[in-house]
């Protein structure tokens, strides 16, 4: 047995000055209470037999000491926190708990993280006497939830606090924090509680050769199927209707028969019933769909639900593009090409303007100057400029450009989407001068002359040539770079990210100019975003539609996010893992009632012995 | 027969002073005029110098017939039985009771035992003598009132008469208790004083270290008639007392360190019955008249029922 509390000195030093003093007040006649009688002699007879036990008295009276003294020594031991064991053999145990999506799997009950957390207070309670112990939980990140701490409360409740994430478990990471965590700490110790679902190929081959690795592990069955892809887009040139992209897997050793549910804006729009093979995954596009206006669900049901035990891969979550309509002001003085390009997209207020009318009346988010560059007016939005001339263009025109094509382009650049600009050809044209800041989008071998940037607030577009000295217009890529353009502009983008994947870092694009946004996930829960450089960076962990709400009565985003990950769909449990170097063993060193706080009981104890001697004085057993 | 509640009236009429009115609480009206139904009785009769309302055991010239005698010469014709000579031939004379006045004398224990407490058992001696008293002045009794005190007894001188009253009211009202109890030597003292015997009302609680028997048989064997009332307040019996306390006589000032408990009440219970039985016991074995009279027993029920079924009083 050791002490955990004052050393065994200063109990002495306690014990005897406390000793001293009730020694002293024992032996101390207290003065007592005087009562008058009206005939003291009646007392005297009734007293006789009291003297005649004098000693007996005596005797209690001692007994009565030895008891107050004991009553000391009990609570003076109580500051002292002696506890079994010794003092100086405490481990320091790192405990690495798996809470990624597979964790979700309820091939044991309640789950696999809920029976991870009963095995892990039993662990708790059975922590040796100068153990201490830290409980971080390990999916894309690491977080730790409690201190490197002896105290059962702390890592009860830091238990308590594990919750599954949707997102893939980063062994790397959570190695690389227990590693540091340990470090300088003796009789160290990695406890890992997981269902071997890990990708062990991040650890290096000498890695934890000196460190001790335990092993809990969590389940018992792979059945599972799971939604591992899923995405959905608009048209470009038809907001109205979408396709989407499934893939679901079937992980099961045997066939499983499943039910494919499409929810648009939360009502069933597809029912397909799909039989996988063992292992098989199958993709499926569905093209030309519409209907919906906002959000789509995916979601899988087996037929026979012991062949899919992990719930949160069954899902799949994405949230299409808002529609509104763009106002577009063309400034020309007459072009075919330009006026049928724009008729198709229906979602645009097109107003056309002849140069010498502009500016129009009202406000637009785009004008195209075809040909002519007159300055930009502060209600007319962002720019394209088709063939601007030498003066008033956003960018200064260079030299003529004879028969040159697209020889190299920006690849991502969202105004060449879906096109392959490489056999247009122009005719004549000019290079353009772009300014530091701007972007070259287009380039031919004799010089630029697509050019993106920024003029006083507002961002223009410039192509160095006309259209119709090229075979640009007579190419479907023509209306897509008009269409593209436009979108761009209006921050409308035809590639809109359907979803997020989780257990990654999201940059979410933040309408208004507010520094802060209101996330509210899936689960309805709220918490603030600092916005930087038009974004707001969220670790998201968790599948489901999210809102983004801006102060006041500002507009509202909403963006998706999936798990969709084959290798956490994976759920197959590994009862033996190798981390590194390292082989990790059962556990061992936990016992039940080893970290029994005996000072609790020795302050039951001299309840006892008060309530004992309170009773026996009250009955005048012991006065 | 002037009522005492007219003497009382017009004695307040007069001019009483305060200490009379706070007299006047100890013995208000109620308690003055149940006063006036009792009487007192008693075993023996002695002579007296003045005829009272009680007959005497010495022949004379009563109202009431006793006896006949056979004529001696000097005796008074006036008492020869004329009819008794007619039939038997024989000179007879009639004897008849006299009826004389009693020397009642009331001695009252003003020891500090009396006043403990409240005092309520020193309030209560004083009523039942102040009552006792009223009776014999109203029978034309000779009463004589002696407070037993620690210093030597003091007394009211005998007096008789119920105009006289509100000087055995006065009296009382004036004692107060303190000092210790030693009947023996107090009641010595008395007899030494008092050579006309009579009935002598002992009032007391009778806590005496010396022994209560000691004040009665001096009594006894001076030839008064003892007549004990025994005052008792119940209370004494079970303190409300617990725990440790020093305990001190109120009279001798003897002390003692005792750990109160339970049993301890219950054994002091019980020894205050065993000396209760006691004194009644030695009463009855010394044919002296005992009354145990409770303090919480209301003063009406006390001399009006107690006292009357008791044989004490009619």
């Amino acid at each position: 047995m050791s002490l955990f509390g004052l050393p065994l000195a200063t109990l002495g030093a306690l014990f005897g000055g406390a000793a001293l003093v009730t020694t002293v007040l024992y032996i101390l006649k207290l003065r007592r209470r005087r009562v008058f009688v009206p005939f003291a002699p009646l007392w005297q007879r009734v007293l006789l037999d009291d003297d005649a036990n004098q000693l007996f008295s005596q005797l209690k009276r001692w007994l009565s000491l030895a008891l107050q003294l004991l009553l000391l020594a009990l609570l003076v031991l109580a500051l002292g926190d002696p506890r079994w064991g010794s003092k100086n053999d405490g481990r320091h145990i790192l405990v690495l708990v798996d809470t990624s999506a597979s964790m979700k799997s309820t091939d044991v009950a309640p789950s696999r993280l809920g029976a991870a957390k009963i095995q892990l207070l039993k662990l708790v309670q059975g922590l040796g006497a100068a153990d201490r112990m830290l409980i971080a939980k390990m999916d894309a990140g690491v977080t730790p939830l409690s201190s490197m701490t002896a105290d059962l409360g702390d890592l009860t409740e830091a238990v308590n606090r594990l919750e599954a994430s949707d997102t893939r478990v980063d062994l790397r990471r959570g190695i690389d924090f227990a590693k540091d965590v340990l470090t300088g700490l003796e009789r160290s110790e990695i406890l890992l509680v997981s269902d071997g679902a890990l990708d062990k190929n991040v650890l290096r081959s000498g890695e934890l050769k000196d460190t001790k690795c335990s092993y809990l592990h969590i389940g018992h069955s792979s059945a599972n199927v799971a939604v591992t892809a899923f995405s959905v887009r608009r048209y470009p040139l038809d907001k109205s209707r979408y396709e989407l992209m499934i893939e679901v897997t079937n992980s099961n050793e045997v066939s499983a028969t499943v039910e494919l549910r499409l929810l648009g804006d939360g009502i069933l729009v597809e029912l397909t019933e799909l039989t996988l093979e063992p292992g098989e995954s199958d993709s499926r596009f569905y093209a030309d769909l519409g209907g919906v206006s906002r959000t789509l669900e995916a979601r899988v049901v087996a037929r026979d639900p012991s062949l899919d035990y992990q719930p949160s891969d069954n899902h799949g979550y994405a949230l299409l593009p808002e529609r509104r309509r763009a106002r577009v002001a063309v400034v020309t003085r007459g072009n075919t090409y330009l006026e049928a390009a724009l008729l198709l997209d229906e979602y645009l207020d097109v107003t056309h303007v002849l140069p010498d009318a502009y500016p129009p009346a009202g406000a637009f988010d785009v004008t195209i100057f075809d040909g002519v560059a007159p300055p930009l007016d502060e209600r007319g939005g962002s720019a394209l400029y088709l063939n601007p001339p030498a003066e008033g263009g956003p960018v200064a025109r260079g030299k003529a450009l004879r028969d040159f094509g697209f020889d190299t382009w920006d690849r991502k650049s969202p105004l060449l989407r879906h096109m392959a600009p490489g056999n247009i050809q122009a005719a004549s044209g000019y290079s353009l001068r772009p300014e530091p800041g701007d972007t070259a989008v287009a380039t031919s071998d004799f010089g630029t002359f697509l050019v993106a940037g920024k003029r006083r607030g507002h961002d223009f577009v410039a192509l160095g040539f006309d259209p119709r000295d090229s075979d640009f217009v007579l190419r479907v890529g023509w209306p897509l770079f008009l269409l593209n353009t436009i979108h761009y502009f209006s921050a409308e983008e035809s590639d809109y990210l359907s979803a997020y994947k989780t257990g990654e870092v999201w940059h979410i694009p933040a309408a208004g100019d507010d520094e802060a946004l209101q996330l509210v996930d899936p689960a309805g829960n709220q918490r603030t975003l600092p916005v930087r450089h038009g974004r707001a960076a969220y670790f998201g962990d968790r599948a489901g539609f999210y809102k983004l709400v801006t102060r006041g009565e500002g507009p509202k985003q909403a963006f998706a996010a999936n798990l969709v990950d084959p290798v956490e769909s994976d759920i197959t449990p590994h009862a033996e893992i190798t981390l590194g170097a390292a082989r990790p063993v059962g556990i061992s060193g936990f016992h039940d009632g080893a970290r029994a706080r005996v000072w609790i009981y020795l302050l039951l104890g001299v309840a006892a012995l008060s309530l004992l001697e309170w009773i026996s004085y009250h009955r005048r057993m012991t006065v | 027969m002037m009522k005492l509640t007219e003497l009382f009236q017009r004695s307040r009429s007069s001019g009483a002073s305060k200490s009379r009115k706070k007299a006047d609480l100890l013995f208000d009206d109620a308690f003055q005029r149940k006063l006036e139904t009792l009487a007192i009785v008693s075993r023996r009769v002695f002579a007296g110098r003045l005829k009272a309302e009680r007959r005497s055991s010495k022949r004379g010239s009563g109202v009431e017939f006793a006896d006949h005698r056979e004529y001696t010469a000097g005796d008074d014709f006036r008492f020869v039985d004329w009819n008794v000579y007619q039939r038997l031939g024989k000179l007879l004379v009639r004897l008849y009771e006299e009826e004389e006045d009693l020397s009642v004398y009331f001695l009252i224990d003003c020891s500090s035992s009396m006043g403990f407490g409240d005092g309520r058992k020193f309030d209560q001696a004083r009523r039942l003598a102040a009552a006792l008293a009223y009776v014999g002045l109203a029978k034309l009794d000779r009463v004589t009132i002696v407070a037993l005190q620690a210093d030597g007894s003091s007394r009211m001188p005998t007096t008789r008469g119920k105009g006289q009253v509100f000087k055995v009211f006065d009296f009382l009202r004036g004692l107060q208790p303190e000092g210790e109890t030693d009947l023996g030597a107090r009641v010595t003292q008395f007899v030494a004083a008092h050579k006309r015997r009579g009935l002598a009302v002992l009032i007391s609680d009778l806590y005496d270290p010396q022994g209560f028997e000691n004040g009665i048989n001096v009594l006894r064997y001076n030839k008064f008639e003892p007549y004990v009332i025994h005052i008792v307040d119940p209370t004494e019996a079970i303190p409300r007392l617990q725990g440790d306390v020093q305990i001190r006589d109120c009279e001798t000032g003897a002390s003692r360190e005792v750990t109160v408990t339970d049993g301890l009440l219950r054994r002091l219970a019980q020894a205050m019955r065993d000396y209760h039985q006691e004194i009644d016991r030695f009463c009855a074995r010394s044919q002296v008249t005992y009354f145990p009279a409770d303090v919480n027993t209301s003063f009406d029920e006390l001399v009006l029922n107690v006292f009357r079924h008791g044989g004490f009083l009619r």
